[in-house]
């Protein structure tokens, strides 16, 4: 599976000199997120006595990350690589707002509507969708949802919008 | 001999009650399901499915979560060879010979064979499991925190070897899942750790969270790619003929043989597990062929052997799990979820202290083996209509049944959003070119870990030779860097790519 990196067309992100974008960009990621532990364990105990104290851990971990991530961009840097296979915006952007939609929605909204509404912003992620089949489909599965999971599998979610409640 | 008797005597026993029929038959039909369905993998249904076993009796939860598991190995051989879409990644190679047999019109034996050779490696690894549990429990209780920790580094490493492309990269991001364990209270202390102060944080990120992101969420916008479109023409001749002939049985019989052997022992290595078993299975039918040209081609060693060894490996895993209590993949760290919400704490204390649970679970696969034979073939029909459902209208209910599955973990938005968090970062990780695996394995062993790291050096009193001077933590360690060596070796990288190549012809 995956898509052949060289069919990858259009222009890089990345200036001229870096050879390996794929490196490159994913040495860079590795190192902001070891940067950002390093930032968010600056007040954690380190060693007292001979026990390892809370920080002292994460501290070395995030720094052999940090490490490696400066490895893996000085490789995209000076070894030719392939470049990221292309993406297109509409299926993160889409997926990830269906996911944030339900996450707001489902307390104040309830399972059903919830669901429905996730499943019709989920839809826009592909050019595909025709409407009147997605929505179709959509209320079917806000309604085989509601049955399933409240009912056969009595989970606590909540059915009716927060405003209907008694 | 007779301890090893009465031990799946126990097992059966406790398997063959009605109602553990019952959630062994859901398992494996369930199971089946995931693996015929493209897009949503095994990790991500356990993950899904993880709160519906809590109003579960432990022993029921577990041998439904084990035929989640262990049924998808099935049905992912049946899309592999009617479709040419594996269902599963450890399916991948099957389509390679399954499919072309399949335009050959022979269907039937294809997946006859496939469902004998899951069945034979099942019922192996069902009495490997049975043999190798008591001894290896007893060997955990000799290992102290060092030992443990060692032995974790082994496992670490093994994932390194077995994964596959960059090993700087596969390092790379066990690192990252170490590091991403490490967040939430400490054990020690139990101050909150890189948590940034957001309350749903200081327990660290839920293990299934990040599992659903990476391997569900992730998974579903890498597909939404151009390029990446499922092709989803049918095979539209009716399937008959089911019966291998005698012929195919005498070619099979070997491979399965082999396959079962290799997938046992890679399903026991941490950082092995199925999909590993499955390519290299495929491999070394076809070095040491013949007539290595007949694969490709509709070869049914092609069929048998991979498909033999996910099943092992599948069930093999198992054993790490419930002797030393670490998980050697993502399904089995899932698996500790499920037992820690029922207050079962994995390794070598349950099979003394539950018998009738672990025996039950590993008789339970055995039973489940045969449900899959007996359903599977009849119900073909049905799976194959099943791929006809169009991806533009599985993807968004996959998101929304993901996002439920989350949200009824612990009734969290907030688990959501991160799950969506990591969706997004696990993607685009993946784009660049790093394997989401090694990261799940830092993560699930990440804990274990930093506790007997930190429990040996304090026994130890801040010695850290104390991991080299006891004889059995240092072969550990020196076991792991000598496969790091080798796995680093230029010679031995390339056959360990070549295993990952899919043949072309």
């Amino acid at each position: 599976m995956g898509v052949e990196p060289s069919e990858a067309s259009g222009r890089s992100l990345w200036p001229r000199w870096v050879r390996g974008p794929q490196e490159f960009a994913g040495g860079l990621t590795l190192m902001a997120i070891a940067l950002l532990a390093l930032w968010a364990a600056r007040d954690l105990s380190s060693m007292r006595g001979f026990s390892p104290g809370a920080g002292t851990v994460p501290r070395l971990t995030a720094g052999v990350l940090l490490a490696l991530g400066a490895v893996v961009t000085a490789l995209g840097v000076f070894v030719k690589g392939p470049r990221s296979a292309r993406s297109a915006w509409r299926g993160p952007l889409f997926v990830g707002l269906a996911i944030l939609a339900f996450a707001v929605s489902i307390q104040p909204l309830g399972l059903p509507l919830a669901a429905f509404l996730s499943f019709m912003i989920a839809a826009l992620a592909t050019k595909e969708t025709r409407w009147g089949q997605t929505t179709l489909a959509g209320l079917c599965l806000a309604g085989v949802c509601s049955l399933l999971f409240p009912f056969v599998l009595r989970l606590p979610l909540p059915l009716l919008p927060r405003f209907l409640m008694p | 001999m007779a301890d090893l008797i009465s031990n799946l005597a126990l097992g059966f026993g406790v398997a063959f009650t009605p109602v553990n029929l019952l959630f062994c038959l859901i398992g494996a039909l369930v199971g089946t399901l995931v693996g015929v369905l493209p897009g949503i993998g095994t990790v991500a249904t356990v993950a899904m499915l993880l709160p519906i076993t809590f109003g579960l009796p432990p022993v029921g939860a577990l041998i439904m979560l084990a035929g989640i598991y262990y049924g998808a190995q099935y049905g992912g051989s049946t899309t592999s060879i009617l479709v040419n879409i594996p269902g599963e990644a450890t399916s991948v190679v099957t389509t390679l010979d399954g499919f072309q047999m399949a335009q050959q019109g022979r269907a039937g034996p294809a997946l006859a064979i496939a469902a004998i050779g899951s069945f034979v490696a099942g019922c192996v690894a069902t009495v490997l499991i049975a043999v190798l549990g008591g001894p290896l429990t007893k060997l955990a209780q000799a290992f102290g925190p060092a030992e443990y920790f060692s032995l974790m580094v082994l496992g670490l490493v093994f994932a390194v070897v077995l994964a596959k492309g960059s090993v700087l990269k596969a390092i790379a991001m066990i690192v990252l899942g170490l590091l991403l364990s490490m967040v939430g209270s400490d054990v020690e202390t139990g101050a909150a750790r890189m948590s940034f102060g957001v309350p749903d944080l200081a327990d660290g990120f839920g293990f299934a969270i990040v599992a659903m992101g990476v391997f569900g969420f992730a998974e579903i916008i890498r597909n939404l790619d151009p390029g990446t479109d499922v092709n989803r023409s049918l095979v539209q001749r009716p399937v008959t003929g089911l019966m291998p002939t005698r012929k195919d049985l005498v070619d099979a019989a070997p491979a399965i043989g082999r396959g079962t052997a290799l997938g046992a022992i890679l399903g026991i290595l941490p950082g092995g597990g199925a999909v590993i078993a499955s390519f290299a299975a495929y491999t070394l039918e076809k070095k040491i062929a013949r007539v290595p040209s007949r694969f490709g081609r509709g070869a049914i060693e092609g069929v048998a052997a991979p498909e033999s060894a996910n099943n092992a490996a599948a069930q093999t895993s198992f054993i790490p799990l419930l002797t030393l209590g670490i998980p050697p993949n993502a399904v089995m760290a899932l698996m500790v979820g499920a037992m820690t919400i029922h207050g079962i704490v994995p390794g070598p204390m349950v099979l003394q202290n539950q018998p009738e649970l672990v025996w039950g679970m590993i008789a339970s696969m055995w039973i489940g083996n045969v449900m899959l034979l007996i359903i599977n073939l009849p119900l073909v029909g049905i799976w194959v209509r099943l791929l006809r459902v169009p991806y533009r209208l599985l993807f968004p209910a996959i998101v929304v049944l993901c996002a439920i599955g989350i949200y009824s973990i612990n009734n969290s938005p907030v688990d959501v959003v991160l799950a969506g968090g990591f969706g997004l970062l696990g993607y685009w990780l993946i784009k660049q070119d790093f394997e989401p695996a090694p990261m799940l394995l830092g993560l699930v062993l990440g804990p274990l870990m930093e506790e007997n790291l930190r429990r040996a050096l304090m026994i130890a009193r801040g010695d850290a030779t104390v991991f080299v001077t006891r004889p059995l933590s240092a072969s550990l360690l020196a076991v792991a860097l000598l496969l790091l060596i080798l796995a680093i070796l230029p010679s031995l990288r390339r056959k360990r790519d070549e295993v990952f190549v899919e043949p072309k012809d």
